[in-house]
């Protein structure tokens, strides 16, 4: 059966959280409900389900990468062209580890950034999900995925919470 | 948006029940830390045969007063340091500093000690002009005796200043102290509470005392800092030219008066009982500026050598060796490890930082990496020969602590925590009316449903 | 706090948009005439490369002057970004929230505009290529990772690669409002830009945890650039007055005390062109001053040690090369203008609140600064090499020529004009931090005052 987008538009984060308490009421999943927001709330605020992430493997990973890449630079240039200057080894390392930290550090940035738009769940250019401009001007949305046969009993469970209007995608 | 946030629980001990308690932990550890007293009572006296029999010796050798050396600054570089996490977060208006500032002025007690150890390491000094040669030094052309003189001026004045510190910011809980005690306590804590009944103008003054001994205290810190490291360490040294060093220094005892206020807290806490005063957050607080210091530990060490490494001149190298890379070889990879490495790969997960034992047992580590620190510069700069010479020509091999060089070790390290206990049976480690403020200026609060707290950030 | 007005969100997208969503009267006629400069800049660079670097007023020994005091200036300047933004973010201070994009921005464009210095320096921008990045397969000549001159391009390449990241997660949520406010190809741009942000609490909790992880991982990058930059002079052992073990760390708190200084300038602007009153306050000036006075001390402090340190071997030609940077003219002219507008002048005057609360004094100061920023790199590098060192059988000087002028100048027009094009399409001011403010700022009741105060999550770092 065909799943449904709904979003239920309200004015204030009570109204948002009296939703949420609604369709936790109605038997409805947590991970098939969305608070959409044009600020960050604290944590927990709407009494939404708080998502796990994994963004911290991301730098670390990010550093061993490029570490390793600065030594493969760093030492096989050195080696490839073993040219004694200034008196110093050949594998200078006091020298090579202003490199390697540099590298560490910048394969440690990307990474992260790659770990925050993946577990944003983004690029979602083409989503079918249902969203209204006005959530960007402060109003609050909550977004309800469900099958169609339950469309109704969600819509309804929004409305009583006090939305002011309800979209369907 | 004021109207999603309610008021939660509130479980924190009133001021009643804080005032009874900390006071009186002061009372039941006064008399617990007898038997302790007297231990580190008689572990002093050893140190005081240390000192005495480190003077009989004499004043010429100067490579027998290296570790002596160590040992003075080791003492500035902790407990002279540690005042300065009460200060630097008080200044920034940080909150989560409030039940940590007494633990950490308390440190400044122990600059009695610190200043009547280096009364014999000044006559061990050389004067700036011996047999008609004057040696380099910051003073220039001034009389022999200027580095003896400004390092005199530096210790006694920081010593002074803390003391003043510590005592401004206690007279609030001398009044209560005053109020609850009986005896010699309580006679005391009357004289030194100064009549102090908690006017709105007394409180006025009283934070502004606060404010500018603590500005002061850090100015002469870092002051205290520059003269003894250029006097004691890198003048004794021919060729050794470091503008950073004595910004290494001060740098380092940051991070070790960060790990000193963190041991002592941990210690205060266990064994007064102070767990609902001394939480989580402070140790986290604490542990993620420690984190902090140890990556500028490693900052201000690669400034200095790299300058050396690529450098590649005769001084350079002679330094390196002194310093780094030749007989205190050992001293230094135990330091790097102690203070760079083991800090760094351990505070860097949450895990270990949002934690008590972790910042702790990391505290001692980063405490003994200071020790192998100091005794890697002070010990080597103090057995360099040759301190007119255009740089070191002869790298000193390692010199080995003898056995009045232990006892002092041990008798000031005991010294120095006898006179912590002592300060703390006449007032409470943990400020009571830091607590209080903290009470007044943070609430726990729900914010919709989630947990928060608020923080006022008063002007 | 006490200057805050609470604003709608609707009210705040409205006034921040301002720039990003119409055309200010002013902008065209900034644009145009900074971009006239900028041609006129690159017109200069091309008749240079032609003509060779005989056009500069370099020659021995003095073959660094003003364009690599440039490029310091501009690294220099570069580390108002991350100084505002990471660590304000790290500490929670809450008066870094209109700033941070900006300082930003101002980041990545004067690093930009700093790694061009190099180039345009050589004279023979192609060569540099083969210095850096391993390609010359056929020759077999490698980069000599040994050399400051290949540390500095990995150090700065890494800060602009990771300034621009930094600038662009914490750009994503105003892109999806921006894209939520427009219509036509503006709309189909920020779509893509935006890559689909709906604002839900998963995407809210990366960006704040983002915020965090970035900001520490980007701090001692931020430290390294500039200390890399000063290991360009301290290494070298054959200079007079370069080869000091203090360069690092005096280089990145005078890099800060330039950096804050143009985040100020830029702020007084910015509320003036803008008129973001109700966002850039006094109150902003007056924390950022504060923090200046910090800094402004620090660096003087290390300014002393750096020439106490200097004087302390005795050596004659030490001593000698002090006397001539400090007492000799024309040096000792450009040193006194150095000391009173770098320290003397801006960090007294900003002891005095109405000084700090006063956006005009403000701007001034903080140019006064740069000016004094400026001279200080240049009295480091040129008169070191005015007199190298005993052996070298000339000692020139050196003054700038007019290409060299008209370098600079194109330096300060490209950055201005690319912060405008920036503002035109981006608001500079970040709409949800400014939101974010309203959230969670509150206010505690004790007795009769009410105290303003911030709402913190527990449990989170």
């Amino acid at each position: 059966m065909a799943r449904k987008s709904i979003l239920g538009l309200y004015e204030t984060p009570d109204a948002g959280a009296d939703a949420l308490d609604g369709l936790h009421a109605a038997g409805i999943e947590a991970h098939d409900t969305e608070v959409l927001t044009g600020t960050p709330y604290p944590e927990g605020a709407f009494g939404e389900h708080v998502p796990q992430h994994r963004l911290f493997r991301f730098p670390a990973f990010g550093a061993v990468f490029g570490f390793t890449l600065a030594l493969l630079y760093t030492a096989g240039t050195q080696l490839a062209w073993p040219l004694v200057t200034g008196g110093k080894p050949i594998l200078a390392v006091p020298a090579m580890l202003i490199i390697l930290y540099e590298f560490t550090m910048l394969n440690a940035v990307i990474f992260t950034v790659v770990g925050i738009i993946f577990e944003s769940r983004l690029p979602n250019l083409f989503s079918t999900a249902a969203y209204d401009r006005r959530i960007s001007e402060g109003l609050i949305g909550v977004v309800v995925s469900c099958e169609d046969n339950k469309a109704s009993e969600v819509e309804s469970v929004l409305r009583r919470a006090g939305a002011l209007e309800i979209k369907t995608a | 948006m004021a109207s999603n946030i309610t008021a939660a629980p509130d479980h924190r001990p009133t001021f009643r029940e804080a005032a009874a308690h900390l006071v009186a932990q002061g009372r039941t550890a006064a008399s617990g830390a007898r038997l302790w007293i007297l231990l580190l009572l008689a572990v002093t006296v050893v140190g005081v045969i240390g000192v005495v029999g480190r003077i009989a010796g004499g004043f010429e050798d100067r490579t027998a007063w290296g570790y002596y050396a160590a040992v003075v600054s080791f003492l500035l570089s902790t407990a002279a340091a540690a005042p300065m996490v009460s200060i630097a977060p008080t200044l920034a208006r940080a909150s989560w500093v409030r039940p940590v500032t007494r633990v950490s002025q308390l440190f400044a007690s122990v600059g009695v000690v610190t200043a009547l150890l280096y009364i014999p390491l000044m006559f061990a000094l050389p004067p700036l002009v011996e047999d008609g040669v004057r040696r380099r030094s910051i003073w220039f052309g001034s009389p022999p005796l200027t580095p003896h003189v400004w390092g005199s001026v530096a210790i006694l004045g920081l010593v002074f200043i803390g003391l003043a510190l510590l005592w401004a910011s206690s007279i609030p809980d001398l009044r209560t102290v005053a109020e609850t005690a009986t005896g010699m306590r309580r006679r005391i804590a009357r004289r030194l509470a100064m009549g102090f009944i908690g006017t709105d103008t007394q409180w006025k003054a009283l934070r502004m005392r606060i404010g500018v001994l603590g500005a002061f205290y850090f100015v002469f810190l870092v002051f205290t800092h520059l003269v003894f490291s250029a006097d004691f360490a890198v003048a004794l040294v021919a060729g050794w030219k470091d503008a950073i060093f004595p910004m290494f220094h001060a740098m380092t005892s940051l991070q070790s008066g960060l790990a000193s206020t963190i041991i002592a807290a941990f210690f205060i806490r266990k064994f007064g009982r102070l767990e609902r005063y001394l939480e989580l957050d402070q140790f986290w607080a604490m542990s993620k500026l420690m984190f902090a210091t140890s990556l500028l530990w490693f900052y201000f060490f690669f400034s200095a050598f790299i300058v050396f490494w690529y450098g590649r001149t005769a001084s350079d190298q002679a330094i390196i060796d002194t310093m780094v890379g030749g007989p205190y070889r050992w001293a230094f990879i135990a330091t790097f490890m102690m203070s760079f490495v083991i800090p760094l790969f351990t505070l860097m997960w949450n895990p270990v930082r949002h934690s008590i034992k972790g910042p702790t047992i990391i505290a001692s580590i980063i405490l003994a990496g200071m020790f192998l620190d100091r005794i890697r510069i002070y010990a080597a700069a103090w057995s360099a020969r040759g301190i007119n010479d255009k740089f070191i020509r002869e790298v000193p091999a390692t010199h080995w602590p003898d056995i009045f060089d232990v006892l002092v070790i041990v008798g000031a390290v005991g010294a120095a925590a006898l006179a912590f206990l002592l300060a703390t049976r006449l007032v409470p480690a943990v400020s009571l009316w830091e607590i209080q403020y903290m009470r007044l200026l943070t609430r726990p609060v729900r914010f919709g449903k989630g947990h928060a707290v608020i923080i006022a950030k008063p002007d | 706090m006490q200057q805050h007005r609470e604003l709608s969100e609707k009210q705040i997208n409205t006034q921040l948009l301002n720039g990003a969503l119409a055309t200010p009267g002013w902008w065209k006629f900034a644009v145009i005439g900074l971009a006239l400069i900028v041609l006129a800049g690159f017109a200069t660079f091309g008749f240079m490369v032609n003509s060779g670097i005989g056009l500069t007023g370099k020659s021995r020994p003095v073959f660094w002057g003003a364009l690599i005091t440039t490029f310091v200036f501009w690294v220099g300047i570069s580390h108002a970004g991350i100084m505002i933004s990471a660590i304000l973010r790290l500490t929670q201070a809450e008066w870094r929230r209109p700033v941070t994009r900006a300082a930003e921005l101002l980041t990545v464009f004067s690093l930009i505009t700093a790694l061009t210095f190099p180039i345009i320096h050589a004279g023979r921008p192609w060569r540099i290529i083969y210095w850096i990045i391993p390609y010359d397969f056929s020759r077999g000549i490698w980069p000599n990772v040994r050399s400051p001159l290949v540390w500095d391009p990995a150090a700065i390449g890494t800060y602009l690669t990771g300034s621009i990241l930094f600038l662009y997660v914490a750009l994503l949520p105003d892109l999806g409002n921006l894209r939520d406010r427009t219509i036509g190809w503006r709309n189909t741009l920020y779509s893509v830009l935006s890559l689909g942000w709906r604002g839900n609490s998963r995407q809210w909790r990366l960006q704040t945890t983002a915020g965090i992880l970035l900001s520490a991982l980007m701090l001692p990058i931020f430290v390294s650039v500039h200390s890399i930059v000063s290991w360009d002079f301290a290494v070298t052992s054959g200079v007079e007055g370069w080869h000091s073990t203090i360069f690092a760390p005096y280089f990145v708190i005078g890099a800060v005390h330039s950096g804050v200084a143009a985040v100020v300038t830029m702020m007084a602007l910015m509320r003036w062109l803008w008129k973001w009153d109700n966002f850039i306050r006094p109150e902003h000036f007056d924390a950022l001053a504060r923090l200046l006075i910090v800094v402004g001390t620090t660096w003087f402090a290390f300014t002393m040690i750096e020439i106490l340190y200097s004087l302390y071997s005795l050596e004659a030609q030490e001593l000698a090369f002090r006397d001539m940077q400090i007492f000799q003219w024309p040096w000792a002219l450009l040193f006194v203008i150095f000391l009173i507008t770098g320290f003397f002048i801006p960090v007294p005057a900003w002891f005095f609140k109405r000084v700090r609360n006063s956006i005009p004094l403000m701007f001034w100061t903080s140019i006064s600064v740069n000016i004094g920023m400026w001279l200080e790199r240049f009295l480091i590098i040129v008169p070191s090499l005015a007199r190298k060192q005993p052996f070298v059988y000339t000692w020139g000087s050196y003054h700038p020529s007019l290409v060299e002028i008209m370098m600079i100048l194109w330096s300060l027009a490209f950055v201005a004009m690319n912060m405008l094009l920036f503002a035109r399409f981006f608001p500079l001011v970040p709409l949800f931090e400014q939101k974010e403010s309203q959230v969670f700022s509150s206010k505690i009741k004790i007795g009769r005052a009410s105290v303003p105060a911030v709402l913190r999550e527990r449990e989170q770092e």
